[in-house]
């Protein structure tokens, strides 16, 4: 058994690695690629054309501009939410202040995806519908970055805080000169998944984007209008464009990854 | 306003655009979802009439619901034993030192780096009967979009492939962290590796399955971005589930009572799941 164990991780782990290989391979491909028998896993003559293609037929560059936007607005804002409040909840004292803390933490409860209607309907109300704000509206709270931020602020004591408002400093340069440079690699990361999560959301850009001007790119890829045709080429080409980056970066922090995982989730 | 006064409402002036999000996009459509589900609404979102429990009459009735109900719990009976079994199998396989081994792990958490929509255009094409790759390996002839049990596996099978990296990296992390000393003791002592995993293996790592079992529960109550893009809730309504219907009714058909009441049974739905499994953690789990 224990021989084999390499041998079946292999197989096991290729199997779970093959469509991100094959779709990678396949945007190389030429239409007959697809049809051909037996099938192919490298094209016979690999072509650029399903990338030129994949442009010039469709506005995927406007789609990538659009999520580009809505997720470096998301980010910042969501993250200066979230640091404006884990710092209130972790140096004032105030009343109710443990209610309102646990009223925004148990939002985690309420499954998003059961609100959309509600918050469609609100978000038309607003005339936020094809905004780049309607886009990023739902993501901006984010109950778990507040908890996380608070855990790491708490590690500073709130006398320094108590001397240093004596000495004349204000909460804002507290906040920036102190606070958040020792905090900054559980920022990082949060920007990051912030980052990742609105940049990869679908369901809610889905709902609130109707023109197709405002459509962010992992909506648009849906609706490229090859796929329908099987046309597969252009297709697998902007996907391959869009995961590449994200694969890389995998790759290249593969064991900060893995730590930070294993820190987040099990390190209780 | 003086001073004073000043200082003494400033944590609530910072903490109010969080409150006033957690309100407007959280709280207040949780209620009016609740409300929603005992009125008639109009299409332009107004509630006209309370009209009591008549929703959920209707809804139970209809054999739509019942489909996406059935759908739902199918879904999340298959998908969740098969995910975690395997996961915990990669876990378990790549659980080693070594190059391979590393890559082995790399590999396995790679789809995480995928987002979901691109992941299901490529399942949908890789599987397109006539033309895509897994019916000509296989060397089958397997309808996937047009078999209502094909389609079920396609999706048990996408929901896995879209779950695989981040518990695979739960479940190494978790398993890395059983203390090397109590291996080697049990390897001296003789025990086989189904031994060893399911005497000492499986107790320590039973906190990190606890939360994984219930995330999936949950995720897989709540599906519809997958079968919105894979199977559009086909072939006859065979994929369809809760939340997807929940989205068909209240965007396609403009039924916004329906699809409040079909958002408050999930609600409660997921509420009841959650409880019940943290009970069970309370019974079952020993913590280190």
């Amino acid at each position: 058994m224990k021989k084999f164990t390499p041998l079946l991780a292999t197989l096991f782990s290729l199997i779970v690695v093959f469509p991100i290989v094959y779709s990678f391979s396949a945007s190389f491909f030429s239409y007959t690629d697809f049809t051909s028998i037996p099938p192919r896993f490298f094209s016979s003559q690999p072509t650029f054309s399903n990338y030129t293609r994949a442009f010039l037929e469709s506005n995927l560059a406007g789609f990538l501009s659009n999520s580009l936007i809505t997720a470096t607005m998301g980010t910042l804002i969501r993250l200066s939410i979230s640091i404006l409040t884990a710092y209130t909840f972790t140096f004032f004292t105030f009343k109710g202040r443990d209610v309102l803390f646990v009223l925004i933490i148990a939002t985690m409860l309420l499954p998003g995806d059961a609100l959309l209607i509600e918050n469609f309907i609100t978000i038309r109300h607003l005339g936020l519908i094809d905004t780049y704000l309607g886009i990023i509206s739902t993501s901006l709270l984010a109950p778990t970055h507040i908890f996380m931020i608070r855990q790491y602020f708490k590690m500073v004591s709130s006398e320094y805080r108590e001397a240093a408002i004596i000495e004349g400093c204000s909460d804002s340069r507290f906040l920036i000169t102190l606070l958040l440079p020792i905090s900054q690699g559980v920022v990082i990361t949060l920007a990051l998944q912030s980052f990742t999560g609105i940049f990869n959301d679908y369901l809610w850009p889905l709902l609130v984007t109707n023109k197709e001007s405002m459509r962010t790119v992992q909506v648009g890829i849906t609706m490229l209008g090859f796929s329908e045709n099987l046309d597969y080429g252009p297709q697998f080409a902007a996907i391959t464009l869009l995961m590449t980056p994200v694969l890389i970066a995998f790759i290249l922090l593969n064991k900060n990854i893995k730590e930070s995982v294993s820190t987040r989730f099990t390190g209780r | 306003m003086n001073k004073q006064g000043l200082i003494k409402i400033k944590p609530y002036l910072l903490v109010l655009p969080a409150l006033a999000l957690a309100f407007l996009f959280c709280y207040r459509p949780f209620f009016l979802t609740v409300i929603n589900s005992l009125s008639n609404v109009s299409l332009g979102g107004k509630r006209t009439a309370f009209v009591g429990f008549d929703n959920y009459g209707r809804l139970f009735s209809n054999a739509s619901f019942q489909d996406s109900l059935s759908n739902t719990l199918r879904f999340t009976l298959f998908f969740v034993p098969t995910n975690i079994a395997v996961c915990l199998g990669a876990a378990l396989l790549c659980n080693r030192k070594g190059k391979l081994a590393s890559l082995n792990q790399v590999f396995m958490f790679l789809p995480m780096a995928v987002a979901m929509s691109s992941s299901m255009m490529m399942f949908k094409m890789m599987f397109n009967p006539s033309i895509g790759i897994m019916n000509h390996l296989l060397n089958s002839d397997i309808q996937w979009f047009s078999d209502p049990k094909a389609a079920m596996f396609l999706l048990v099978m996408a929901g896995v492939w879209l779950d695989i990296g981040f518990d695979f990296l739960l479940l190494s992390s978790a398993l890395r962290n059983v203390p090397k000393e109590l291996l080697e003791v049990s390897n001296l002592e003789g025990a086989n590796p189904w031994q060893t995993f399911t005497a000492l293996q499986l107790p320590l790592i039973g906190p990190t399955l606890l939360f994984i079992l219930v995330n999936n529960v949950k995720d897989a109550m709540l599906i519809s971005a997958p079968v919105l893009i894979l199977t559009e809730g086909g072939p006859f309504r065979s994929t369809q589930t809760l939340v997807y219907q929940m989205y068909l009714e209240g965007f396609k058909s403009g039924n916004y009572a329906l699809g409040s009441t079909i958002a408050t049974v999930v609600f409660a739905l997921t509420f009841i799941i959650m409880l019940l499994l943290l009970s069970l953690e309370r019974k079952r789990v020993y913590y280190q």
